[in-house]
């Protein structure tokens, strides 16, 4: 029952450094573990570089690890990822299907939703027009309305939490915020430590593409922080 | 899991051919001026000024430039299309082999109205519908599956040495004058010509031509021989899709 959903066993990532005949590789995820439960809400903090994103790659089945071993059964795991697949002479209600059905849904189901995804985007007529008739504003917005619709078993994040002007931000971070307390197993990759702080129940602290721990909420926190002093004490 | 690629595909193709008529102000009659425009070229060269096309080379060109264009956009369209999604590809988990097929099947729906249009003008011309239509699917099959081969095995290396895309428009020029899309073989010396019959194209569009123009059954074991060397295509070039597949989400667009 409390079987892992995902568990990652010193995973490495490696890049080839540059697009020239016999670069050498790059090590972006070196030895990385870490298991995941069902309804879980696992944060991921480091510094920048750290290797947080290509983590999520990762877990999402995007990247394949080139060591190590990682389990997972049949089960969906989705990057939240805003436009994905737009086409610019196409409609935005085009662009809706077309990018739901690339995050995973089934296209009667993106058709259902249609008009939940018109009025979230707030486009009125301009829904079916083509998106390259667009503001970034109007992009963004619908952008958010079909990535929000997405249902995998596992939902991750990557520092999108909020788009858009003042108020737009505030709706989508609040439908976003929603999702995650419906008991979805979520993964987050954020800077912002208010924030992984009210959204997660786990962290891990990744460092130069290594895990350095995993835990509850508050012990990781304290060892990070710990960690932070220390290295700008070095240094 | 297939139901849903099944409708990703479907849409896709729709969205291509979509995009791609909203992209023009003309739209859809680019379908069919493009070719016309590429046909009037050859025939000003080809019949009116060197006098080299012989009888009937309008109706030999246009059957030839149609079937040869369709070939052409499959493998080049095809051949760019996971390195143009290569963004996309780092975002979401979608097995790589969409991207190729989506191109091949919008380039073929596309193919099947200009041919349909072909048909009426043939007709008009004076080529009138007879008992050997019946071989056109089988002949269309093979072209396509030679087609998608091509495609296929160019979309799987293109990501990983884009600098290809120079080369593969000067081979692609090269193929079609090698292959009697706008003369006839009549014309290469005996010696020559038996090499150049190897060449599957030659025989796809005998056989289309012998098909539309003469009322011709295809020479089947050349169609057998072509439909073997495109399935062999077929199967090299999703196997090296499949092979580098892992490779992709990793590359710098």
């Amino acid at each position: 029952m409390d079987q892992p959903l995902i568990e990652l066993e010193h995973v490495g990532v490696a890049f080839s450094a540059q697009r020239r005949v016999g670069s050498g590789k790059f090590w972006a995820l070196e030895d990385v573990s870490l298991s995941l439960r069902q309804g879980e809400r696992l944060g991921i903090i480091g510094r920048n570089g750290a290797g947080k994103s290509t983590l999520l790659r990762v877990i999402a089945g995007i990247l394949a690890p080139d060591r190590g071993h990682m389990r997972r059964g049949t089960l969906s795991c989705q990057l939240l990822s805003l436009s994905v697949g737009f086409t610019p002479y196409l409609s935005g209600r085009d662009n809706a299907i077309l990018s739901g059905l690339m995050i995973g849904l089934r296209q009667r189901d993106i058709i259902a939703r249609l008009p939940a995804i018109k009025a979230f985007s707030e486009l009125g007529d301009f829904f079916e027009q083509p998106i390259a008739t667009y503001s970034s504003g109007m992009l963004m917005r619908l952008g958010f309305s079909v990535a929000i619709q997405a249902e995998p078993d596992v939902l991750l994040i990557d520092e999108v939490l909020s788009v858009g002007d003042v108020e737009f931000q505030e709706k989508s971070g609040s439908a976003l915020r929603e999702r995650m307390r419906q008991g979805h197993t979520v993964v987050l990759v954020s800077h912002d430590e208010t924030q992984v702080a009210t959204l997660c129940d786990r962290l891990l602290w990744v460092e130069h593409g290594r895990s350095v721990c995993e835990g509850n909420r508050d012990e990781v926190f304290a060892a990070y922080h710990r960690g932070l002093a220390v290295s700008t004490a070095a240094s | 899991m297939h139901q849903h690629l099944i409708e990703l595909i479907r849409f896709s193709t729709y969205a291509e051919l979509r995009a791609e008529r909203e992209r023009s102000y003309l739209g859809l009659i680019w379908w069919v001026a493009e070719p016309a425009m590429m046909m009037g070229a050859f025939w000003l060269v080809f019949d009116l000024i060197l006098k080299t096309g012989g009888p009937d080379y309008v109706p030999f060109l246009l059957v030839g430039l149609t079937l040869w264009q369709w070939m052409k956009s499959c493998i080049t369209h095809g051949g760019y299309s996971i390195w143009g999604n290569l963004g996309l590809i780092r975002q979401v988990r979608i097995p790589v082999l969409v991207f190729p097929l989506v191109q091949i099947f919008a380039d073929t729906i596309k193919f099947l109205y200009i041919f349909a249009l072909l048909l009426v003008i043939l007709w008009l011309a004076g080529f009138p519908p007879n008992i050997t239509y019946l071989a056109l699917p089988v002949v269309f099959v093979v072209t396509l599956l030679f087609s998608a081969g091509g495609g296929f095995l160019m979309s799987a290396v293109i990501p990983l040495i884009p600098d290809l895309r120079f080369v593969i428009e000067q081979i692609l020029t090269m193929v079609m004058f090698l292959s009697g899309v706008v003369f006839a073989l009549d014309a290469v010396p005996p010696p020559l010509r038996d090499w150049f019959a190897l060449n599957p194209v030659v025989t796809l569009l005998d056989a289309t031509r012998g098909i539309l123009m003469h009322g011709q059954w295809p020479d089947w074991i050349a169609l057998l021989k072509v439909t073997l060397v495109s399935l062999v295509v077929l199967v090299i070039g999703i196997g090296v899709v499949l092979r580098l597949a892992p490779r992709y989400p990793k590359l710098a667009a």
